[in-house]
């Protein structure tokens, strides 16, 4: 039933050998080197600091939101890095690459990658930078950040979550050790029959590629279970729908999305391995197979997916636009269905990406209609983002600056797509970089929303500021490197460059090449900034410390708790008022209210069962790959034992009694009356009627110490 | 909508599950599954028959998974589950009944016609 495999095969080792250790490539054999020692200095000093008893306890079995929020961001922000190291060595392979008298090394005619390292490079760069760079990044965010606007204390499973993370770090460890056990696919990001078929690409790349999508869609779907249950389950008393706060309408449709369309992609790279692996006739020309049912079935997953990571990142931009205008948000009933009209559309637009299929008239008309219509929610969103800012009192702050830069940039993506809709300009600029330089000024949008967001949110988390001087240049970097690349890149589009080119032929482009690496010197400057960023900012981070609103004007239940949130979310479970909770409290003057009294509150344990079913996860993915079938069944069996073992002995969760809570919310008060410098004022009396801050308590200033009364254990 | 921390084992959707239930619906599709797989590998009708079929074949087993395993019905304490359904349907129609569009109006202008599919 097996396939048989070109190349050997023995039953212990499967397809490995040591022939597929690229030790003589003069690119990935330095790099392996530099990895190895990077490797070794960061291992020794965990070592040398005692720290790993620390890690494991505090970080590597957690399940806090918090934590693994933090580690999905880290994740993210690693893969964007190699996914920007891959765009690098595109550009400057292209740019080198131009006509027949350039020079070549490493094996190369032209260039410095051969054709078939070259396709391994874009197609990783695709992989990473949508679904290990973007999806975790939000992913990250959301899951930070939803509980805490909901007024929860974790999501509704916190153990599904910790797995989400292992089993998204277990994809990004297969494609990151496939840079240096054997090959990556070369098939493009998002494949395409026949070529991953196993007679044209005999290697393990597109094995690799399998399961790693396996892998990530896996973990972001029990991410999207988790957390559209948190937000219809846990949210706080008197948080009706319609004081949900944007972010968190944002992640409901985006989670929507991604827990119904994530179910095709793991079909159709299914029938891929069926294809490979048992020899099936799914996606092949002959034997009843058909090649567009694959681009077909990708493109279900595929559209959806693309909403999946620019909704929430409306979200994020939705969040800072009126705290940085001291307004509410404009038309947010219109905000909400403008989501869900978003995520709706989604579903019916997919044949864009092969309207040159030949489908005929009648069909692309329908989905050029259909891809038009996305235009009129997203413009709802445009007009309130701008009325939001219209006549608001606007600070310029970085976070701010990026969210605006994500508004142009969704502009010029918007309206190129808008063009791409018509079926008469997509067949004269398909597969051109006219539609590359579209979907990264759209991606960039995302990029933009997420690293307002970091800017953001990174005091509620860590308790205090990023540098804004920093933080700006890197801003005006990044700007100056997107419009330097991807510019020239529509230009070029319209000239007639088609993408994936390992050449270029025509010398006359030479210019627009250069331009283009210019402008990737200048994104590595912004990268060096951003650095800087984190160094200084954790350097002085005494000096920047922030109170529970850290910016002074924010609006929603996150900005409640204390800043850097303490595990357990809010000492108190607050209830809910308001749309914008934090400015009607500021409004009425109880925003410093804090509980007269606290009760017992019971959390979830840590658990090291997420983390082993992930690495086991990964044994898995290698195994499959390198079809060593005794690993496969070991590993399987394994994780299955382990998921009946935690299933029968469950979680009883550990007590925070209510004296604890006391000193740990004193403490916390005590740090933020020295940030903030001044005693909070006397508030409470002026609430109106039938308002409450905390269920059942009156409300009292920050000033008096809280009781534990002692008649509610 | 704080959340209780009862007894997850009282849950309405969890009482409704039972071992005959499971019992039944995964013999149930195995058999529809054996029978398919069968009638396919012995050809027992010709084409178009078969495909008509094995898609009844299918039709109920994904009744039977979705009654009997998934426990979906549209009694009261199974809103979500009725939600999910209702979700379900528009998104069925759309990606099925727009791929069968497109590949017909595709294979109009590409493909010669299989024998018996007329």
């Amino acid at each position: 039933m097996l396939v048989q495999v070109p190349g050997g095969w023995n039953p212990l080792l499967g397809r490995l050998a040591i022939d597929q250790i690229p030790y003589t490539n003069p690119i990935l054999a330095p790099l392996f080197v530099a990895v190895v020692i990077g490797a070794v200095i960061i291992l020794g000093l965990i070592t040398y600091y005692h720290k790993w008893g620390y890690l494991w306890k505090e970080w590597l079995t957690t399940v806090d939101h918090k934590k693994l929020g933090v580690m999905y961001i880290i994740l993210g922000l690693v893969m964007l890095f190699r996914g920007f190291i891959d765009g690098l060595m595109i550009r400057t392979q292209q740019v080198w690459a131009n006509g027949p008298q350039s020079s070549g090394v490493f094996g190369a005619v032209h260039g410095y990658l051969t054709p078939f390292h070259f396709g391994q490079v874009y197609s990783a760069h695709g992989l990473i930078m949508i679904l290990l760079a973007a999806t975790p990044l939000l992913v990250g965010f959301m899951n930070i950040i939803v509980p805490l606007q909901v007024g929860a204390r974790d999501m509704a499973y916190p153990y599904l979550n910790a797995l989400g993370l292992w089993i998204t770090a277990a994809a990004v460890a297969l494609i990151m050790i496939s840079l240096f056990v054997g090959d990556f696919a070369h098939n493009g990001w998002f494949g395409y029959a026949p070529i991953f078929e196993l007679q044209y690409s005999p290697g393990v790349g597109v094995d690799y590629w399998i399961w790693t999508l396996e892998l990530t869609a896996l973990g972001t779907t029990l991410g999207g279970i988790n957390l559209i249950a948190t937000i219809v389950k846990m949210r706080a008393p008197g948080m009706t729908w319609f004081r949900l706060p944007i972010f968190t309408w944002a992640s409901l449709s985006a989670n929507i999305i991604a827990l119904t369309s994530f179910p095709a992609l793991q079909v159709a790279l299914f029938l891929v391995a069926c294809d490979r692996y048992l020899g099936s006739h799914f996606f092949t020309a002959g034997f009843g197979g058909n090649l567009m049912l694959y681009t077909n079935l990708f493109w279900i997953w595929g559209h959806p997916e693309v909403y999946f990571v620019i909704l929430p990142a409306f979200g994020m931009m939705s969040e800072i636009f009126p705290a940085f205008s001291e307004k509410p948000l404009f038309g947010y009933i219109t905000m909400v269905a403008a989501s869900f009209a978003i995520a709706g559309v989604s579903w019916l637009v997919w044949l864009h990406h092969f309207f040159t299929m030949g489908a005929g008239p009648d069909v692309n008309s329908f989905f050029s209609v259909a891809t038009m219509l996305v235009g009129i929610p997203t413009g709802v969103k445009v007009f309130n983002w701008a009325f939001t800012m219209y006549r608001g009192r606007i600070t310029y702050t970085a976070a701010m600056l990026w969210a605006i830069g994500a508004l142009f940039l969704l502009l010029v993506g918007g309206l190129t797509g808008m063009m791409l809709a018509i079926p008469a300009i997509n067949y004269m600029v398909h597969n051109s970089v006219f539609v590359i330089a579209h979907f990264h000024s759209m991606l960039l949008v995302i990029v933009y929303a997420i690293f307002g967001s970091v800017l953001f949110w990174f005091p509620k988390v860590f308790g205090f500021k990023l540098d804004e001087f920093w933080a700006k240049t890197m801003f005006w970097l990044f700007s100056a490197g997107s419009v330097l690349v991807f510019v020239p890149m529509y230009m070029l589009g319209f000239m007639g460059q088609t993408r994936r080119l390992d050449y270029v032929f025509n010398t006359a482009w030479h210019p627009y090449l250069v331009t283009e690496e210019i402008g990737i010197a200048v994104y590595c400057l912004s990268v060096a900034a951003f650095f800087v960023l984190l160094y200084v900012s954790i350097r002085d981070r005494v000096k920047n410390r922030v109170g529970q609103d850290a910016w002074g004007t924010s609006r929603s239940l996150e900005w409640l708790t204390h800043s850097p949130v303490p595990f357990y979310n809010f000492a108190v479970t607050p209830h809910v008022n308001a749309r914008d909770e934090l400015a009607w409290r500021r409004h009425n003057g109880i925003n410093e209210a804090q509980p007269t009294q606290y009760v017992d509150i019971h959390m979830p344990n840590n658990t090291g069962v997420a983390i082993y079913i992930g690495a086991l996860t990964f044994v898995l993915g290698f195994a499959l790959t390198w079809r060593m079938w005794w690993l496969c069944l070991l590993s399987l069996v394994a994780i299955i034992a382990l998921m009946i073992v935690r299933s029968w002995r469950g979680d009883p969760g550990y007590i925070i009694t209510a004296a604890e809570l006391e000193k740990m919310e004193r403490e916390a008060m005590q740090r933020q009356q020295q940030v903030e410098g001044h005693l909070p004022h006397h508030g409470g009396q002026a609430v109106p009627g039938g308002a409450m801050a905390y269920e059942g308590q009156k409300v009292s200033p920050l000033g008096t110490p809280p009781s534990s009364g002692g008649d509610h254990h | 909508m704080s959340h209780g921390h009862d007894n997850p084992i009282l849950h309405p959707e969890v009482q409704m599950s039972s071992t005959r239930g499971y019992f039944t619906g995964f013999l149930i599709s195995l058999v529809l599954m054996a029978a398919a797989t069968a009638m396919v590998s012995s050809h027992a009708f010709p084409p178009f028959g078969l495909l008509m079929v094995i898609t009844i074949c299918a039709a109920i087993a994904i009744i039977a998974q979705i009654y009997f395993l998934l426990h979906i019905d549209v009694s009261e304490h199974n809103i979500w589950n009725t939600v999910s359904l209702v979700l379900f349907i528009p998104l069925f129609i759309f990606t099925i009944g727009l791929t069968w569009w497109m590949f017909s109006q595709l294979y109009l202008r590409t493909m010669p016609m299989m024998p018996g599919m007329h």
